[in-house]
């Protein structure tokens, strides 16, 4: 009696790869790739201090000197938008992993558990949700006060409830599944089995979300800093870049659009990742692809 | 075998005075959906009623009974998966009723449970011997010397090969996939096994091997089966004595031989009626069926006994003339089976393997008052009329 | 909520209109040579390949086998509803004597429904849970016929009470949850027979029922077959089934036709290893108890990975490691159903070869 001799199916295949056939993951991550590098290069590859000031040549128009020209205190645009691109991802990073982990635990816990653990969180839940995520982090900057860190924990609090919301849904459809029950069959205890095994198997859409969130959060940033409320002049955000030139869009529209478009091209590039991490991690998708193998 | 057998089929079912390896006395649960803010309490549902069953040492209880009949949540029960609203659990003698959550790792590591559905009852993230290595971590049994060894051990007892461990769920099949939960139920050396539907997910060429594997194991093992299914024919082959459930209790409890050869209760008669069979002598007769429409809802439990609704044999006996009778609906049944719910009491030839057998029914089908459904159905299933049962008759 | 039949008791069901039958009848639904492959990463892989197979007017085809054997995909193939990457590779499918394959996809629509209809296994998917069972069998008598709104709610009345679902005047307003499972599978089947289709394909319709249902679902498929004569093809694996209901069998294995013949045939002699250890393998009522099942060894194979010989051969008792078995692919069984074919190259010889054993 044995029925060893046929495992049916092939050593598993380059996870990766999988991932790259995407052709929205793949511009995503080298669009990133190529921000990540230029955060990081910024010091090196700026060609002039994002700071340093230079009144005599305000508001010059592209040149071979200043290829996006100079803003009204003379500040070369190009070097401040590199130098940008560091507070941006910064954000970025720091909100997706505040909110991913915050809005994992009170999902999962209110989703595992139940009972009035869960009545009580999906209420607040559903506060906060109706409640305009940009509002909210506006008040709590007016209450903290105006730095990098506020618009961080600002952006990260808003969008936690809505991490929470969707870790709370997949742990639902996780908890009835059978090797659930199998493992409670073997003595399993709560917190081994919530860690084990259902936050495991309920990340993949928790990912995208928080990846579209950092999209979200970089606008939110862009948009307090605008507003004077983000992170404060002369600091080099993308979102001062425009408010700095918002006055000028008439006569010199590069100082505004240049970092309008650095804002969306970083949006499309974590949406695209969102997208393409979605569609591959999707069991659906996956099984449909892989249905004969 | 056949020893080991009959010595389960005595009339206390312990003659050795060793204490069953599992039982349950007078266990129901009751499920009810909380109300809300905005939501009314929902009914309650009386998944299982009052049931009392003994397993006993290396032998196997069949439990069958159609979907809502409540034979998964008697197995959990047994797990306490989900707790039981009422009665008592004993696990070799010892009452594990009331014992605290934490206490029943202990329990655990003695009763354990292979699932219905090969593919889902594995996390499809965690390789196969991690799997079967989970019970002894969880237990605090792991060692990291012996621990492989074990778990290569309970992979070629299962029939698979050890060289596989790091291997995921998906690349195995369906039969596969359910000897590795047989693996990982087994780990812990447990004493008893309780069997949710183990085969009837899997096809048709595989399940024959699935039950040779579990017979053997218990055989080398001397485990105990609650073995849960909806198949007949399987339930007959692997077991000793079979439980019938319906509606959430035990209506026929008896020896396997007894059961198939001398039905008793009418559900039970039902049941075989409805057993395709794969042979053609069913072609060329005209075949028994007997119609009875679905089971009802354990929310709105019928009054009397709970299968008067689908019973041909109340109507039968109602038609007789001998018994008082009462209008239900547009059927005239005996006023017994309308008021009053029969306990499972001693039935029939209390000799020989019928001993111990026992009927929740007013008007059994006992050989001496056997219907001539029952005795059509009989025939059918390839045991013809006897009555009373003449050993030569197989 | 399951409205328990309001009569219960006893009836003896008469065997299913039986075979011998005295003017051959006309071929209804005729299958050639059909293949459908998917592509794979190592090229295509065939799941159904080179299925011949006929069901006469007024007659059951039972087709058997293993998941993953092609039962359904063979009928899904000849319907045009494989999914996409799938493909037809080649084949014809007539039905009442035209090929249907090379049909645009609008033709092939009003086909499917008005002369070829299928029922699937689950009851509760296969119904929308936001309408009402009458306004889907409504949908169905609308989308091909010319019914008015209120002559297709009084056909669909007829059509409940056909498939004997209690009080049909009100229960069309129910919306399925409302059902028990055999009652959506007998909603299903009103749907089915709606516009009196020629072939009635049923895709193992009764696995998710309990078994007091399965015979009472079946026998209204075979009376509703004995009124109007259409064809039936049961897809099973419940080899009981196959006895009581069908007139003629199939045998699938690995994508491929091993055996088919007629229900006294397949039976009473069977000629292909597989269907031989299957009847063994299976636990009867009135078997032996006390010993081990003669089961079938190792797994149902890949259909992309197949051996190169027979696709049974590693798990054949018989032909393991014979050089024909092994190297040489069994023909495929072809053309109508006048005879009981094997597609094993020792099909004559079993009886012989198992007592040498």
């Amino acid at each position: 009696m044995s029925a060893t001799a046929a495992v049916s199916a092939p050593p598993r295949r380059s996870s990766l790869m999988r991932y790259f056939r995407h052709p929205g993951f793949l511009i995503g991550t080298i669009l990133l790739a190529a921000m990540l590098v230029i955060a990081v290069a910024a010091p090196w590859i700026a060609p002039w201090s994002p700071l340093d000031t230079d009144l005599a040549n305000t508001l010059a128009a592209p040149s071979g000197q200043h290829l996006l020209g100079t803003d009204q205190y003379g500040r070369d645009v190009l070097s401040r938008l590199i130098w940008g691109t560091r507070i941006s991802l910064q954000v970025a990073v720091a909100v997706m992993a505040l909110s991913l982990t915050l809005g994992m635990v009170i999902g999962a816990v209110a989703g595992f558990f139940g009972g009035w653990v869960e009545r009580i969180t999906v209420s607040i839940i559903d506060i906060l949700l109706a409640f305009p995520g940009f509002l909210l982090a506006l008040a709590l900057v007016a209450a903290r006060g105006s730095s990098l860190e506020s618009v961080i924990v600002a952006v990260a609090l808003a969008y936690t409830p809505r991490v929470a919301a969707v870790m709370r849904a997949v742990v639902l459809t996780i908890k009835p599944r059978t090797y659930v029950e199998a493992s409670r069959a073997i003595g399993m205890g709560n917190l081994r089995l919530l860690f084990l095994h259902v936050v495991p198997n309920s990340l993949p859409p928790v990912i995208v979300v928080a990846t579209i969130g950092a999209a979200t959060a970089i606008l939110a940033e862009a948009g307090l800093s605008f507003l004077g409320l983000g992170v404060q002049p002369p600091a080099p955000t993308w979102g001062n870049v425009i408010a700095d030139g918002q006055s000028f869009l008439a006569s010199n529209p590069m100082i505004s659009l240049s970092a309008g478009l650095c804002i969306a091209l970083m949006v499309v590039a974590l949406n695209l990742l969102g997208d393409g991490l979605r569609d591959t991690l999707d069991p659906q998708m996956r099984r449909s692809s892989g249905k004969l193998l | 075998m056949s020893q080991t057998q009959s010595r389960f089929q005595t009339a206390s079912g312990a003659a050795d005075g060793q204490p069953p390896a599992l039982e349950l006395v007078d266990a129901s649960r009751v499920f009810t959906r909380r109300g809300g803010l905005f939501r009314k309490a929902g009914t309650p549902v009386r998944a299982v009623d009052g049931v009392s069953l003994a397993i006993h040492p290396g032998e196997t209880l069949g439990l069958v009974g159609e979907s809502g009949s409540g034979k998964s949540t008697l197995g959990r029960l047994a797990l306490r998966l989900v707790d039981p609203s009422s009665g008592r659990l004993l696990v070799d003698g010892r009452d594990v009723t009331e014992v605290p959550k934490a206490a029943m790792q202990a329990m655990r590591r003695d009763i354990q449970m292979v699932f219905q559905d090969p593919y889902g009852s594995l996390d499809p993230r965690v390789t196969i011997g991690q799997s079967i290595a989970e019970p002894l971590k969880v237990h605090g049994l792991w060692d990291p010397k012996g621990g492989p060894h074990k778990v290569a051990g309970v992979m070629s007892l299962v029939g698979l090969d050890p060289s596989h461990a790091d291997r995921y769920p998906h690349q195995f099949s369906g039969g596969q996939r359910q000897r590795i939960g047989i693996a990982r139920a087994l780990t812990l050396d447990p004493k008893i096994l309780v069997l949710d539907e183990p085969v009837s997910a899997l096809d048709v060429s595989i399940q024959a091997q699935i039950i040779n594997l579990l017979q053997r194991i218990q055989r080398e093992r001397g485990l105990s089966y609650l073995f849960i299914a909806h198949d007949l024919a399987v339930v007959r082959h692997v077991s000793h004595r079979i439980a019938v459930m319906y509606l959430g209790t035990v209506v026929e409890l008896a020896a396997r031989d007894t059961l198939y050869r001398r039905p008793l209760h009418p559900y039970t008669v039902s049941l075989l009626s409805a057993v395709p069979i794969a042979d053609l002598r069913m072609r060329k007769r005209r075949r028994t069926s007997v119609t009875m429409g679905e089971i009802g809802s354990a929310t709105n439990v019928p009054s009397g006994c709970r299968f008067h609704p689908r019973c041909y044999r109340a109507r039968l006996v109602a038609a007789g003339g001998d018994v008082p009778t009462e209008r239900s609906g547009d059927a005239l049944l005996p006023r017994a089976c309308l008021m009053e719910q029969p306990a499972l009491r001693p039935c029939g030839d209390q000799t020989g393997t019928g001993a111990g057998d026992q009927v929740a029914c007013h008007f059994p089908e006992t050989p001496e008052t056997r219907s001539e459904v029952a005795a059509a159905v009989l025939q059918d299933i390839g045991y013809p009329p006897i009555r009373p049962i003449s050993p030569q008759s197989v | 909520m399951a409205n328990p039949n309001p009569h219960p008791g006893l009836s003896v069901a008469p065997p299913p209109p039986v075979a011998p039958v005295p003017v051959p009848r006309p071929v209804a639904l005729e299958l050639r040579d059909l293949t459908t492959v998917f592509p794979g990463d190592d090229g295509p892989i065939t799941v159904i390949d080179g299925i011949s197979l006929a069901v006469r007017a007024g007659g059951t085809l039972a087709v058997v086998g293993e998941s993953g054997s092609g039962k359904s995909m063979t009928f899904l193939s000849a319907l045009g509803l494989v999914a996409s990457p799938g493909r037809v590779q080649r084949g014809e499918v007539r039905i009442g004597g035209a090929d249907v394959l090379g049909q645009t996809p609008e033709q092939l629509r009003r086909l499917r429904g008005a002369v070829v209809s299928m029922i699937f296994q689950d009851p509760l998917t296969a119904l929308n849970p936001v309408f009402t069972i009458g306004e889907q069998i409504v949908e169905v008598l609308r989308a091909h016929g010319h019914f008015s709104r209120a002559a297709a709610r009084t056909r669909a009345v007829e059509l409940l009470a056909r498939v004997q679902i209690p009080d049909p005047a009100r229960r069309i307003d129910d919306y399925p949850h409302q059902l028990s499972g055999g009652q959506r599978q007998r909603v299903l089947i009103a749907m089915a027979i709606a516009l009196s289709p020629k072939v009635l394909i049923a895709d193992e319709p009764t696995t998710a029922l309990d078994v007091t249902v399965q015979a009472q679902i079946l026998d209204l498929l075979a009376e509703l077959q004995a009124d109007t004569g259409m064809a039936l093809v049961l897809i099973t694996h419940d080899l009981g089934l196959v006895a009581r209901y069908a007139d003629d069998v199939a045998v699938m294995y690995a994508g491929r036709l091993v055996e088919v013949g007629s229900i006294e045939e397949v039976f009473s002699d069977p000629r292909h290893p597989y269907t031989r250890a299957l009847f063994r393998s299976i636990p009867r009522l009135d078997g032996p108890v006390d010993e081990e099942l003669p089961a079938i060894e190792g797994q149902p194979p890949n259909v992309a990975r197949l051996p190169p010989g027979c696709a049974f051969e590693p798990r054949c008792t018989l032909g393991r490691g014979r050089a024909d078995c092994c190297t040489k692919r069994p023909l495929p069984l072809a053309g109508d159903r006048s005879g009981h074919r094997s597609a094993c190259f020792h099909a004559d010889r079993l009886d012989q070869m198992e007592a040498a054993q």
